[in-house]
């Protein structure tokens, strides 16, 4: 067979210049915090980095993100000095806007490269299945939302992550696979919800024997252990040798945020926030006691955190017991037979699970889910009908992260160009499942699908006409809600899905 | 219409040159479409390409658009604003004569018209973007979107339909399978000058060639008179249509005569005609006598200079049919400023060429006016007079060009922009026979290349170089084009002298554009001669443009048969 086209670069070369153009677009907040970073790194002694209160935005990614920006700071230095002064606040010269969001499209080459190991890595008679699945992660509108428009470095992190992912394939390469995963964990310490799955995986099929479970590999051990000891030392040694290791724990963990983000990501929460909603109309008849202060401070999805009116409240303690628990049971069947598909397929579980029952997610996190996924998605029908209500969801939950009406025809044409485009060759490409379908999976999918036109439609368009700026919150609930449905349906539908094949 | 004569030559059965017929893509497009080669029907890759253009362009108008903060006169932008404000707001018979020196109506009614239209729309969402006067110079940004997506939403009623139907036509005319006509109708949407000029630059320039694109369209249907309405309607909505309307002509004469003496089908083109232009300013007419039987002058203010007192030296004022003739020709008035000079600006033409070696300045008006005059028409006949003799449908797109390229080159008052007229048939060019394979697509990437590069002083003036170097370099990319690529010349059953010749001269071109931008970038002009890059811009332009009206000419005798070509010399006249 000979290689497929569109080749991954030939992608990358066109849509680097649709990012190229997208420069003038909006840019959250982040772009400042990647600003400020810069200039922290760049004109601030090691020491300061993780004390330093300038800005509001102050570091709190791990340290080789840090050295990252330290990196990157030497060569924005030269493209305008005054982006890396620490006292410039909100400074955006078109050289640093030119300068960052140039760096976000070079720095995520890292990602078709281990893309191309991916496909590279695929057995031949499904290499085309992967050159699609590959495209299709590359193009992702999660990536040119969050990282083009609205600005952040994820497409490089994933990229590390992949790498990772794919260096897991062979037996021979395991030990990087987790070497590289550990430096990821440096990067970015949302990854830490994956890291169940590499633990469960590297632990059984790198550091005990594959016959007998009782039989320890020390030499494996050894290697591990120091590779992974050698990299954090590298990360968090400098700060460790100052004492700031609790300071930079309270920059990395931040636990008072609320349980909501100011938009609710579509999980387990965003459902629990919706029948509680409509439980405040229904409490007087069924004799529910409500909490009033409640009712006056509920900020309807738009702003602040969430309080409950009638359901009892939700504690760190209850996300974080939920969450372990179904990272637990996937975990349990890749312990037993740890192939690289168990092992995908349990990595994107955790990530279900992190995302569906976690404290204050942020809908970003989707991509945790959506990217491991990818990698399987193409296995066969059954794995493909629970992917497709999760890309649906998973997109469309991004849209209220660009509000302004000049991005608005950007998120909404692509996303749509993308799901028509993968939705139809990902059909085409995925073989036929041994196994009969368990339940009226595909139904349930198209049909959910189907549901996606008209809300569009509804939320961007409709909603205006109508309304016009009365009851806000309506069109972002039902976002919330239709999305947060699609994800815990291709949730469960994976779930039966990675238990009977 | 498909159905094919007997008489019709047999159709080769493996026809090397066709490209889809080849194993691996021969340039990234190609690539880009392989997938839907065998499998994705028709009606799933139109909409998927029709969304990567609209998305393409959109994101092109995020940048800034000309006369952005400048004042005092900003630019087009304001200019096509502005006559949004004034037609809302004025009653029909002032259109013409408001306030002349701010940006004054100069366009046929037609683009007053869609103005009028565009106005009313904007003035429900926010009524102070046309606000009477206070609204001149308007930033908001708010009204930068809505500016831009009446560019695109004009452009997707009128030119990519349009063009999508001239496509499958005109590659169902030569045999060219469905697949290959999506490759040329990406490459047709994606012309960089094309977006640069509507969606950055900011103009309507692709409502007019959409409806010239629909009459040339019609003309393959064999539909004369919807050929002639359309035509009417380019020529209602940008007077820039007239580069083309020799062409138009000489093919609806030359199949009233050349092919078969058709009086009724003449008489019937000719009544068309009148009509549509009878209803193109019935309106403006209608208002003029409404607005004097209301007492509403149509210059309130100072008596302008114009066309009014001639007319008032042939009618008398007191006529009931006096408004009309004062409105229609200060409407003829403002469309045709003969009064102006031989070239506005820096242009890739003749004259401007010519201007850096004799100084045009110290000769007669009059006697430049008829130089301008004697040399467009050299340069127009011939092509015109083959298109008469024999009007094939084929020949269509290189007449075009070649008389679009002739007005380009040597007719009075021309601006850069012009170019995009004769680059517009030229690009159409790529759904024909042979289309995407290496002549045609190396020649019609070098004259799109070039005229984006002689627009480049137009848009650096405005900072807009970063989406002149995208959509160029995309477009070059995509189709295989230098600088990305130097095989397209190569492609072709041609004899190896024309391949290195072609190759040769336009790799000369080439070398010469990418040199011009490093030294435009690096190198200070020397002191005394502040355009000398410009005016370096404007010769390499003018003597490339002038390889493109030959080889359009070339193209032409080609596809009627003038010049034979081995074994193809017969082909039934249809």
């Amino acid at each position: 067979m000979a290689e497929s086209y569109p080749t991954l670069t030939q992608c990358a070369l066109v849509a680097a210049a649709f990012k190229v153009l997208l420069f003038p677009a909006y840019k959250s907040t982040d772009f400042e915090v990647h600003r400020n970073w810069l200039a922290i790194t760049n004109s601030l002694p090691l020491s300061q980095w993780y004390h330093d209160k300038t800005s509001e935005w102050t570091l709190d990614y791990p340290p080789f993100f840090a050295y990252f920006e330290w990196l990157l700071a030497h060569v924005a230095r030269l493209v305008d000095p005054a982006m890396v002064r620490v006292y410039n606040l909100g400074y955006d010269s078109w050289e640093t806007v030119y300068f960052q969001r140039f760096s976000v499209i070079i720095t995520e080459l890292l990602l078709v490269y281990a893309l191309q190991m991916f496909v590279d890595s695929s057995p031949l008679q499904s290499k085309r299945a992967a050159q699609v699945a590959a495209l299709s992660v590359f193009l992702s509108p999660g990536l040119l939302i969050i990282d083009h428009i609205h600005f952040q470095y994820n497409g490089f992190m994933y990229g590390i992550l992949v790498a990772s992912l794919v260096l897991a394939r062979y037996k021979s390469t395991l030990l990087q696979s987790g070497l590289v995963f550990g430096a990821l964990l440096c990067f970015k310490h949302i990854y830490l919800y994956l890291a169940p799955a590499y633990f469960v995986f590297l632990l059984r099929a790198y550091c005990l024997s594959a016959r007998s479970v009782f039989r320890i590999k020390l030499l494996n051990c050894v290697k591990l252990g120091l590779g992974l000891g050698g990299i954090f030392a590298a990360a968090f040694a400098p700060f460790a040798l100052m004492g700031q290791i609790p300071q930079l724990l309270s920059r990395l963990f931040p636990f008072s945020r609320g349980l909501c983000h100011a938009y609710w990501a579509p999980n387990v929460w965003a459902l629990y926030s919706l029948a509680d909603r409509v439980l405040i109309h229904f409490a007087p008849k069924l004799g529910l006691p409500l909490k009033t202060e409640a009712l006056n401070s509920v900020t309807r999805g738009l702003v602040g955190d969430t309080a409950f009116a009638v359901l009892p409240e939700v504690t760190p303690r209850v996300c974080f017991a939920l969450t372990l628990l179904f990272q637990i049971l996937p975990l349990i069947k890749l312990f037993r037979r740890p192939t690289w598909d168990n092992f995908i397929g349990a990595v994107t579980l955790c990530g279900y699970a992190s995302f569906l029952f976690g404290w204050h997610v942020h809908e970003k996190a989707i991509l945790l889910v959506i990217i491991p996924f990818s990698l399987i998605a193409l296995r066969d029908r059954r794995h493909l009908g629970a992917f497709r209500p999760l890309i649906v969801a998973g997109y469309i939950s991004l849209f209220p992260l660009l509000f302004t009406p000049a991005e608005f025809p950007i998120k909404t044409i692509y996303t749509v160009f993308w799901l028509v485009l993968f939705l139809i060759s990902l059909d085409r490409m995925a073989p036929a499942s041994n196994q009969p379908r368990v339940f009226l999976l595909d139904r349930f999918s198209t049909l959910y699908i189907a549901v996606s036109i008209p809300l569009i439609a509804y939320t961007s368009l409709f909603h205006q006409v109508i309304f016009g700026k009365r009851l806000e919150f309506l069109p972002l609930m039902f976002t919330s809600s239709y999305t947060a449905i699609g994800v815990v349906g291709s949730w469960v539908g994976y779930m039966v899905v990675y238990y009977t094949c | 219409m498909p159905a094919v004569s007997p008489a019709h030559k047999p159709r080769r059965k493996a026809n090397k040159g066709d490209i889809d017929k080849l194993r691996a893509p021969a340039f990234p497009l190609a690539a880009f479409l392989w997938p839907a080669r065998t499998s994705l029907s028709q009606w799933e890759v139109l909409p998927l390409v029709l969304m990567v253009v609209g998305l393409f362009r959109w994101a092109a108008g995020l940048w800034g658009y000309s006369g952005f903060q400048r004042p005092p006169m900003f630019g087009d932008y304001e200019a096509q604003r502005h006559w949004m404000e004034l037609t809302t707001h004025l009653p029909i018979s002032q259109w013409y004569f408001h306030d002349l020196e701010w940006w004054g109506l100069d366009y046929p009614p037609l683009t007053a018209y869609h103005s009028w239209v565009l106005g009313k729309i904007g003035s429900v969402i926010n009524p102070d973007w046309f606000a009477l006067v206070s609204s001149r110079g308007s930033h908001d940004p708010m009204l930068k979107i809505f500016m831009r997506a009446t560019v695109i939403v004009s452009e997707y009623l009128v030119f990519i339909p349009a063009v999508t139907v001239f496509v499958r036509r005109f590659s169902r005319l030569s045999d060219i399978s469905i697949w290959t006509s999506n490759l040329a109708l990406v490459a047709i949407l994606m012309q960089p000058s094309l977006i640069l000029i509507d969606h950055v630059h900011f103009q309507y320039n692709t409502v007019m060639l959409g409806f010239v694109v629909a009459s040339m369209s019609s003309m393959l249907a064999e539909r004369y008179m919807w050929a002639a309405v359309l035509f009417v309607a380019a020529l209602g909505f940008k007077q820039m249509a007239l580069y083309y309307a020799f062409s138009v002509f000489s093919y609806l004469l030359g199949r009233c005569i050349t092919t078969g003496i058709n009086p009724t089908r003449l008489i019937g083109i000719a009544l068309v005609t009148i009509v549509s232009f009878g209803v193109l300013v019935l309106p403006l007419a209608l208002g003029a006598l409404y607005d004097k039987q209301r007492g509403i002058d149509p210059s309130p203010e100072l008596k302008v200079q114009g066309a009014t007192p001639l007319i008032a030296n042939y009618i008398s004022p007191d006529h009931f049919y006096y408004p009309i003739f004062e409105q229609l020709g200060q409407m003829v008035h403002r469309v045709f400023p003969f009064a102006r000079g031989l070239f506005e600006d820096k242009v890739a033409n003749f004259w401007c060429a010519l201007n850096t070696v004799i100084k045009l300045r110290n000769y007669p008006v009059h006697l430049l006016q008829k130089a301008a005059l004697v040399a467009t028409l050299a340069s127009i006949l011939p092509p015109n007079i083959i298109l008469f003799l024999r009007p094939r449908k084929s020949a269509l797109p290189p007449a075009f060009a070649a008389t679009a390229w002739g007005f380009f080159l040597f007719s009075w008052q021309v601006h850069e922009k012009s170019v995009l007229l004769p680059l517009m048939p030229m690009t159409l060019l790529l759904a024909g026979k042979h289309g995407m394979s290496g002549e045609v697509r190396a020649w019609v990437g070098f004259a799109n290349l070039l005229g984006a590069w002689t627009m480049f002083p137009l848009l650096h003036r405005v900072d807009l170089r970063v989406p002149y170097a995208v959509f160029t370099l995309l477009w070059a990319y995509l189709l295989g084009l230098p600088p990305t690529s130097w095989s397209a010349p190569f492609q072709e059953g041609q004899s190896q002298v024309v391949q290195w010749g072609t190759a040769l001269l336009q790799g000369t071109f080439y070398a010469t554009m990418a040199a011009w931008h490093v030294v435009e970038a690096f190198v200070e002009p020397p002191p005394g001669k502040p355009d000398l890059w410009v005016v370096a811009n404007v010769g390499v332009g003018a003597a490339g443009f002038f390889l493109c009206y030959l080889w359009c000419i070339w193209r032409l005798l080609r596809e009627t048969g003038f010049l034979s070509t081995g074994a193809k010399a017969k082909t039934k006249t249809q």
